[in-house]
């Protein structure tokens, strides 16, 4: 390594895309993760000034997970600026009308309310599905890690395994089960 | 009605009123419009422009040090340790380093402040702390102190 070459860093200013997994997740408590990437906030080159922030590509929003009895309780307010135009959608709703939306406006709720904030958001990619794009999936280079384990369901343990599984006592061949 | 006497003069303060206007208006000279021309209107937006200065005084040091901060959480979130971490270990083995470099160390001088990260766990580990803050998400590697310092050091081509 030549003198010249020891401090060269090309790519400091670069972008990086990283990918989030949206299934199962609080999208509340993610978007404060997805805002630090979004913002540039775990670089230690970060500068409110510093245009250092990175792409990140939500998948699978339509698997979110809501806290208690957000789904039927949580209203998203929305005004079209004519008298009796406020309009009060609920979380379950909306979640049916456009599987986005929730992930989107919890990140952009999470951002600070100044003029960067719009831009910041051009950053943030939703998809409800698994699929991505292959022109943005070309340049994921980063996965940010969950904020929960996604536990496996029990109906999807496939059957050979429930069948090898240890029993502590067999049911009784006359027991109804619920 | 003519008024001759001394009533006239209370409105005149003095014969250097030029002067006591002038430093105001020096003060508003970067000022638009009426605010840098017009001396009642000048005189009463510098007044608040000094006001300002005066809080903004105490708030450019809170907000260096709010930068500050981020940086170095940033720096020690890809080294898989915790700024308290860092900050304990530091201040045990004798390294009296602040913030502002700190955080110039992890911009300027990543290999730096990762060495310094390395001691900082290192002496954690000597002294059997343990360290109670909560490591859901690390992100970096493990530090060693052994590669980071000594055997990427040796093994580098000079």
């Amino acid at each position: 390594m030549s003198a010249v070459k020891r401090v060269q860093q090309w790519a400091t200013f670069a972008r990086t895309w990283h990918v989030f997994d949206c299934k199962w997740q609080d999208p509340y408590e993610s978007a404060g993760v997805i805002k630090k990437y979004l913002m540039g906030l775990h670089k230690p080159i970060y500068h409110p000034m510093n245009d250092c922030g990175d792409v990140v590509v939500c998948i699978n929003s339509r698997e979110i997970a809501l806290r208690g009895n957000d789904w039927r309780q949580r209203a998203y307010f929305h005004h079209t600026g004519y008298p009796g135009g406020a309009t009060w959608t609920l979380a379950w709703e909306l979640h049916s009308k456009d599987p986005t939306m929730i992930i989107k406006k919890a990140v952009y709720r999470a951002l600070k309310g100044n003029l960067q904030r719009r831009h910041t958001m051009e950053r943030l990619l939703i998809y409800p599905g698994e699929t991505i794009p292959d022109d943005i999936k070309q340049n994921i280079t980063n996965q940010i890690r969950q904020i929960r384990l996604v536990p496996t369901r029990l109906d999807h343990i496939p059957e050979e395994e429930v069948q090898k599984y240890p029993k502590v006592m067999e049911y009784p061949e006359d027991y109804v089960l619920k | 009605m003519v008024f001759l006497t001394v009533t006239n003069l209370i409105r005149v303060r003095g014969p250097d009123e030029i002067w006591r206007k002038r430093k105001i208006f020096r003060l508003a000279a970067a000022f638009i419009g009426r605010r840098r021309n017009c001396y009642s209107v000048a005189v009463r937006n510098v007044h608040r422009a000094l006001v300002y200065a005066t809080k903004a005084r105490k708030l450019k040091k809170e907000d260096m040090k709010e930068l500050w901060n981020t940086r170095i959480t940033a720096a020690c979130e890809q080294h898989n340790i915790s700024t308290f971490t860092l900050k304990e270990g530091l201040d045990r083995s004798n390294i009296m380093l602040d913030r502002k470099s700190l955080s110039d160390l992890a911009a300027w001088e990543p290999r730096t402040f990762e060495c310094l990260a390395a001691v900082a766990q290192k002496k954690l580990e000597i002294d059997g702390f343990i360290d109670g803050a909560d490591k859901k998400h690390p992100t970096g590697v493990n530090l060693n102190l052994k590669d980071v310092m000594l055997e990427q050091w040796l093994k580098e081509k000079k």
